[in-house]
């Protein structure tokens, strides 16, 4: 069903009514049970740091199979200036605002990772959406931000966006704020709550916000550097934040076991205080929770690593490869966290019904330095499994193979030559198991002006790394 | 307005001589001149502009050695270029030997650049391989 269809229904939710008249859907169970089956993708498309002379694009990609198109790029949406390095964007309104009357889930916020530009897209038309609106770099750096990086929308009509860094791609970043007309706010936090910044997600019912860490945009964007590794110029750490005050309540040191924690992801239930960070560099999984029993009853959070990923030796690299789990996402349902390991070329499914003892369920081998399938459809994988994103009702998990041009370059120079694909597994929930669909296949290599990397994807209806509830 | 004449050279063998003011980027004359060079960030902290300094008139050429080893020499670039703000993406390794961030780097000298996609990626390598 899609927003511009949702009716206005009620529907009782805990101890106080969900007044369900906005974007979204009332909880994470009727979006299984609401939601149709994608037929659309938004898809990062881009050019940055290549010779190709066109900018990035937003891809809207054709998943309906009795679509004559299906598997094709349908419309790019062109941006403005070249540079802007896609990354990562998000909605306008998810179900955080179901309950916001007239509040549509129409707008796409597409920041430029290393631009620091801010495009707004209005997908009222969601098989041809228009550029809107541009906020320009030098507006962004006024507040001494720069490096958007995630998107979210705070309920109400308001857009909170990640910063990695100031205005000079140093430390610290911080939260850019927009408001409902898409202007610059001003800074969401009080400057210097935090110094590294990446991935955030909330819990308003918890009245809790955890935030992630890379690094400074100076550090990661030219590529990464082992240099900076032992410098300890890459984060480790996650922040858990008062919502409402917008201010640090408690920092975790993950360790060395915690180097890079990147994706960060609550439950989907809004009770619930239970969530997993992926540790790129140090190839493990941490369970987070809040122990109420702590700090002498008032409670606090804890982290704990779960799950490790062990580094593969290949005959043609000098050093052991390590995993590089760079994503990762929670089933609407919160029965399983799905994952990709860039480097070794692996997709992977834990049961998290235990959160504190995920279980592995499946995995699939495909692309990267070690997978079993290194083509499809005799189109060679350039790269391994990056971002991913499930279908509401938790069957079909797609995933993209870029994860950023500079890091691309290193570890598959070949990407920039060949593009990124995108690829799809089929999902059976009931059984916890995957099975790669070789019958699909998207190209960014064939796109027109030459080949392109492919990064986040978002489907027009709501998806499991971007709605939050109440 | 000084100007000098920046030589801009692909892997591919192609070449463009652009005149370049004191007070303009490398990387504004080249596009003013309608050539495509990579760019990102503009503020000097991304390094995806990079080009690497061949030749500079009148000094010694910068190390050969490409980003990693070699001695410091950063003379050169000195003697090339100015920057407007700090070349936050080059580490000192990267200076010395001879890469210039085109977004923030005007001339002080004729001078060849190489230039191009690949210029950047050779900043850092697969530490693993």
């Amino acid at each position: 069903m899609s927003d511009a269809s949702t009716p206005g229904d009620v529907e009782p939710s805990h101890d106080h009514e969900h007044h369900h008249e906005g974007p979204g859907y009332a909880t994470p169970q009727a979006a299984i049970e609401e939601g149709e089956r994608e037929e659309l993708a938004y898809v990062m498309g881009l050019y940055v740091g290549t010779d190709v002379d066109a900018p990035d694009f937003v891809s809207v990609v054709d998943l309906d199979p009795d679509s004559d198109t299906y598997c094709e790029i349908v419309d790019r949406i062109e941006l403005p200036n070249r540079g802007d390095e896609l990354h990562h964007f998000g909605w306008n309104a998810c179900s955080s605002s179901c309950h916001m009357d007239g509040l549509e889930r129409r707008h796409l916020i597409v920041p430029g990772q290393r631009s620091s530009r801010i495009h707004v897209i209005d997908a009222q038309d969601r098989r041809n959406p228009e550029l809107e609106t541009v906020i320009e770099p030098e507006e962004v750096f006024e507040y001494d931000l720069s490096a958007p990086h995630t998107v979210h929308c705070i309920p109400d009509g308001e857009i909170l966006i990640s910063m990695l860094g100031d205005a000079d791609g140093e430390l610290p970043g911080g939260f850019l704020e927009l408001n409902e007309d898409f202007e610059i706010e001003g800074r969401w936090e009080p400057p210097g709550e935090i110094e590294m910044n990446y991935d955030y997600w909330y819990q308003p019912r918890q009245n809790v916000m955890v935030s992630s860490e890379w690094a400074a945009p100076k550090t990661y964007y030219p590529g990464f550097d082992l240099e900076d590794v032992e410098e300890g110029n890459y984060g480790q750490r996650l922040h858990f934040w008062d919502w409402e005050a917008g201010t640090v309540e408690q920092t975790i040191d993950l360790g060395e076991e915690g180097l890079i924690p990147l994706e960060v992801r609550f439950l989907h239930t809004p009770e619930s205080t239970h969530g997993f960070v992926g540790a790129a560099l140090s190839s493990n999984i941490f369970h987070f929770w809040r122990d109420e029993s702590a700090a002498d009853g008032d409670g606090e959070y804890r982290a704990e690593k779960v799950i490790d990923f062990e580094s593969r030796e290949h005959d043609d690299w000098d050093m052991p490869v390590p995993a590089l789990p760079t994503d990762i996402l929670i089933s609407m349902d919160d029965r399983y966290l799905f994952g990709s390991n860039w480097l070794h070329g692996e997709v992977w499914m834990y049961d998290i019904s235990d959160p504190s003892n995920p279980r592995r369920a499946d995995s699939l081998s495909v692309g990267g330095t070690f997978g079993e399938v290194q083509e499809v459809q005799g189109r060679e994988l350039a790269a391994g499994p990056q971002m991913i994103q499930l279908s509401l009702d938790g069957e079909r998990l797609y995933w993209t193979t870029s994860l950023f041009s500079s890091w691309d370059d290193q570890f598959y120079p070949e990407e920039s030559e060949r593009g990124s694909v995108m690829l799809k597994a089929d999902v059976d929930p009931r059984k916890g198991t995957m099975e790669l669909d070789e019958d699909f296949l998207v190209d960014w290599g064939e796109c027109p002006a030459g080949p392109a990397r492919a990064h986040e994807i978002r489907w027009p209806d709501g998806d499991c790394t971007s709605d939050v509830w109440q | 307005m000084t100007s000098h004449d920046v030589t801009l050279e692909w892997p591919d063998g192609r070449t463009r001589t652009v005149e370049v003011d004191e007070n303009e980027t490398i990387l504004e004359a080249a596009e003013c001149d309608g050539s495509v060079l990579p760019y990102g960030c503009r503020t000097g902290a991304c390094g995806t502009c990079s080009g690497r300094l061949l030749e500079v008139e009148g000094t010694r050429p910068p190390n050969s050695e490409r980003a990693g080893d070699g001695d410091a020499d950063v003379c050169a670039v000195d003697d090339a270029v100015a920057y407007r703000r700090l070349p936050r993406a080059l580490k000192d390794r990267h200076r010395a030997a001879g890469y210039v961030l085109l977004c923030i780097a005007s001339p002080r000298a004729d001078c060849r650049i190489e230039v191009g996609s690949s210029v950047h990626s050779e900043l850092v390598d697969n530490p693993w391989k």
